[in-house]
């Protein structure tokens, strides 16, 4: 199949085009040169053009998702998916696989990126990517808290930890290391937490910022697209801001060295706004945003997604037991919670961010305060869904960016007063433009994630994931480019037309994309020895039932690293 | 108008009538009214295949159900003014999310009666099965206004989460009526299977009868004689007639502020 995408106005940040009104020809899947005269044509004018949308961090699939849904009968009571031709869900803050990739469509975007697998439970995972369509998929496995890291990194044998990795990765097909309240969750084993990067783990005796260290540095001896994925320590605790930052500088030192893509950072901070708050209680609680933004513009090494709060009724979700915990006790209902041997642990709390509670009013200021005041070239818009909020609520976010207008009329009619008061967001008068919206929304994710050859821009040869909103780049109502944004006028995945005036026209079935990386034999041989016995010792499960077998997935596509130099 | 809806024949297959309110016929035909599709499991079914209909005038909206059975469900959901009586059984969700008008059951109902019931009159003459006044499943925000009576018996867990509103059971309840009731009054005429109130939190229930395995975690406030219950320092409060030992509780939560008034002439074995 080939289409010809005429006059739209293109925004493509991996390859600097900022608003020219350009054809785009897809051939085969890919964006090509050129196509032949037989070709169905796409009329994108008055329109925008960009590569289809990737979210970096997301929670859509898994063990804990399924937890929500199961915890939330009345969150799937309030939203209810029943579209003709493609199949029924439910769902507003924890919705079903169908509905999620839908949903994802029908806002343009082709790729996610599963935030925390628990790797023993990766089978849940991939069963439900299988059934999540539209959309390109990968997952990262929870690595802070897993026995065998910390017991390698209190060693100091940064090798075998290295051959643990790459193996974990091929077993669970994981795409990156993910790191969650390092030591934190494990300490949460024995009824506690850790407080900041220095605080010990009981038994293990190592300390967050050895944890990220170590990682980090194994992350570039393996050389993997992705750099570390990090859930710092004291996740929501006023004060938290210095955390946050020690967290970053601990690797700063260290070098990024992708074998694959294109990434020059080596530490990602997710949600940015949970960590960075000031004071010392929810009294003297204001807005650290702009000391964590300044500290990400003079860094390199650091990129980071935002999780921004909508103010909608949610459901949080985390490895971060603990946090979960002290949430429960905060706001009183009802919480799940989960061990998962001997690698992580997670906690389930239905979350209300009412616009009218000064708290959470000053969370939404602390998120743009991040945004208004960072490089867009090192931000990602997220909403950790649905921690902070849904992901159908990425348009709103996008029209709170855009217009200044949009944002003071939240601040004033909606948003209690502490807004102006402990954050900086009335302010400033910033808004960003369409291109600023590519960079956040697409661009940086698939740099950051190693996947900007194929996936993040419409270059020859790119994926042909494609994006047309109806909008004018210069649109300054927030309803407008909301309504916009929400419900893309066509979107192609993989050269295929799958979205036509917000409604999916074409149930497709995207790849699940893993990492197989290679150490060297005698290696790889001498960890097997050792994680037979921890097998044996520890686990509910024989290891050679561990491995996530070829069924699941709709495709897989392996990304393969030579790591054979580790010996 | 008056709509009067004769059950043509027993169904297998259960029925949502949330379509048929008194206030939505209004202005339909009756050629209208027969053609409107009701849920009938994975199909539909039109109402002139399942009922004889007859249309009356009539000063208020209303809605007779005869022949009715437990298959037919949701009848007068969200319904906010007008009357509807059903002869016979109602199914589950009677009354559901109601804001205002009276439903009579001449009947049983299912489970699920008067569900986050937020104005109103519900009233069952017989008996009713469990979750009546309660929470949607999983929801912690219940009943919120509004009047239950069931003249019979009544199953498990009623006024389950209920925040406001009165729900009077003439009959016996199952165990645990206003589990984590956070306001609202109950009132229960018969026996209580068991623990009564538990986790609530503010509101109040009475039980004349005999409360069965009343539960540990309340407290007990002293015996008091024709009480006036009070939910709020400028409620007017309601009073009751009788004996009462009077508890707080449920003490599982921080400062709870349940009422829990139990009838001394039928619990001679309490405290
Ligand atoms: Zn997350």
């Amino acid at each position: 199949m080939e289409y010809i995408i005429k006059n739209g106005i293109v925004y493509d940040p991996l390859n600097g085009v900022d608003g020219e009104k350009m054809d785009i020809c897809v051939k085969d899947g890919k964006i090509v040169e050129s196509v032949s005269s037989d070709v169905l044509e796409i009329d994108a004018n008055n329109c925008v053009v960009m590569p289809g949308g990737m979210d970096s961090h997301t929670h859509v699939a898994g063990p804990k998702v399924n937890v929500g849904r199961t915890l939330r009968p009345e969150d799937s009571k309030k939203d209810i998916f029943n579209k003709k031709g493609l199949r029924s869900g439910s769902g507003f803050s924890v919705p079903s696989t169908f509905k999620t990739g839908y949903e994802y469509s029908e806002m343009g975007y082709t790729f996610v990126n599963e935030a925390a697998m628990p790797p023993l439970l990766a089978r849940h995972t991939h069963e439900e990517f299988i059934d999540t369509p539209q959309l390109d998929k990968a997952a990262m496995p929870l690595f802070g808290n897993n026995w065998m890291v910390l017991e390698y990194l209190k060693e100091g044998d940064f090798k075998m930890c290295a051959a643990y990795v790459a193996w974990l990765l091929r077993a669970t097909r994981g795409y990156a290391i993910k790191i969650v309240n390092p030591g934190g969750t494990e300490a949460w084993g024995w009824g506690k937490n850790v407080h900041g990067v220095d605080d010990p783990v009981p038994y293990f005796d190592i300390t967050g910022r050895e944890i990220l260290e170590g990682l980090a540095k194994v992350n570039e001896m393996l050389g993997l697209p992705h750099s570390i994925h990090v859930h710092p320590n004291d996740l929501g605790h006023p004060g938290n801001w210095e955390t946050t930052l020690a967290s970053m500088d601990c690797v700063k030192d260290i070098e990024a060295k992708p074998k694959y893509g294109e990434r020059t950072t080596t530490y990602y901070n997710t949600h940015l706004q949970f960590h960075s708050y000031g004071g010392t209680s929810w009294k003297d609680f204001v807005s650290k945003g702009i000391e964590t933004a300044e500290y990400v513009n003079k860094h390199d090494h650091v990129m980071v997604d935002v999780g921004q709060v909508t103010l909608d009724e949610t459901t949080t979700m985390t490895a971060d037991g603990p946090m979960e915990y002290d949430l429960h006790m905060t706001n009183g209902l009802k919480w799940a919670n989960c061990d998962v041997e001997l690698e992580t642990g997670s906690g389930v709390v239905p979350f209300i961010y009412s616009p009218k509670g000064p708290v959470y009013s000053v969370q939404w200021g602390i998120g743009l305060d991040i945004f208004l005041n960072i490089n867009t070239d090192k931000v990602i818009l997220s909403t950790d869904h649905p921690n902070a909020g849904p992901f159908t609520r990425y348009p709103r976010v996008i029209a709170w960016l855009m217009s200044k207008q949009y944002r003071d009329d939240w601040l004033n009619n909606k948003v209690h007063a502490w807004a102006k008061q402990k954050s900086f967001v009335a302010d400033n008068d910033r808004e960003y433009s369409i291109y600023d919206i590519a960079k956040v929304t697409r661009a940086n994710q698939a740099k950051v994630l190693g996947l900007s050859k194929e996936k993040g821009h419409l270059g020859v040869g790119a994926d042909a994931d494609i994006a047309i909103y109806e909008i004018d780049p210069e649109e300054k109502d927030g309803k407008v480019i909301e309504k916009a944004f929400r419900y893309a006028k066509y979107v192609l995945k993989g050269g295929e037309l799958v979205v036509k005036a917000g409604n999916v026209v074409k149930e497709v079935y995207g790849n699940t994309i893993y990492i197989n990386a290679k150490v060297d034999e005698a290696l790889e041989e001498e960890l097997m020895k050792d994680l037979r016995t921890k097998f044996k010792k520890y686990y509910s499960v024989n290891i050679d039932n561990y491995p996530v077998s070829d069924h699941y997935a709709n495709s897989w596509k392996a990304i393969n690293i030579d790591a054979t130099d580790i010996k | 108008m008056e709509l009067i809806l004769t059950l043509k024949k027993e169904i297998m297959v259960p029925v949502e009538m949330d379509k048929i309110l008194p206030e939505k016929v209004q202005d339909l035909s009756e050629e209208e009214i027969k053609s409107i599709e009701l849920p009938q499991g994975r199909t539909t079914i039109t109402v002139g295949e399942l009922f004889d209909v007859e249309v009356k005038e009539s000063e208020t909206p209303r809605l007779v159900i005869k022949n009715s059975t437990a298959k037919l469900k949701r009848i007068g959901e969200k319904m906010t003014t007008g009357e509807i009586v059903v002869e016979g059984d109602a199914g589950m969700y009677v009354g559901v999310e109601m804001k205002g008008g009276k439903i009579v059951v001449n009947g049983n109902a299912d489970s699920w009666a008067g569900q986050n019931m937020k104005g109103g009159e519900l009233i069952i003459k017989g008996d009713a099965k469990d979750y009546v006044g309660s929470a949607y499943r999983g929801d912690w925000r219940g009943m919120s206004g509004g009047t239950i009576v069931v003249e019979g018996n009544v199953g498990n867990e009623i006024g389950e989460y209920m925040k406001k509103g009165i729900i009077h059971i003439k009959g016996n309840t199952g165990i645990m009526p206003g589990i984590h009731q956070s306001g609202g009054i109950i009132i229960i005429d018969g026996d209580v299977e068991a623990r009564a109130g538990g986790e609530m939190l503010k509101g109040a229930i009475v039980v004349n009868g005999k409360l069965k395995e009343p539960l540990a975690s309340f407290k007990f406030e002293g015996i008091v004689e024709n009480p006036v219950i009070k939910l709020t320092k400028k409620d007017n409060g309601m009073p009751i007639t009788g004996r009462y030992y009077k508890f707080s509780g449920d003490y599982v939560n921080n400062k709870p502020k349940g009422q829990l008034y139990v009838s001394v002439e039928n619990n001679p074995d309490l405290r």
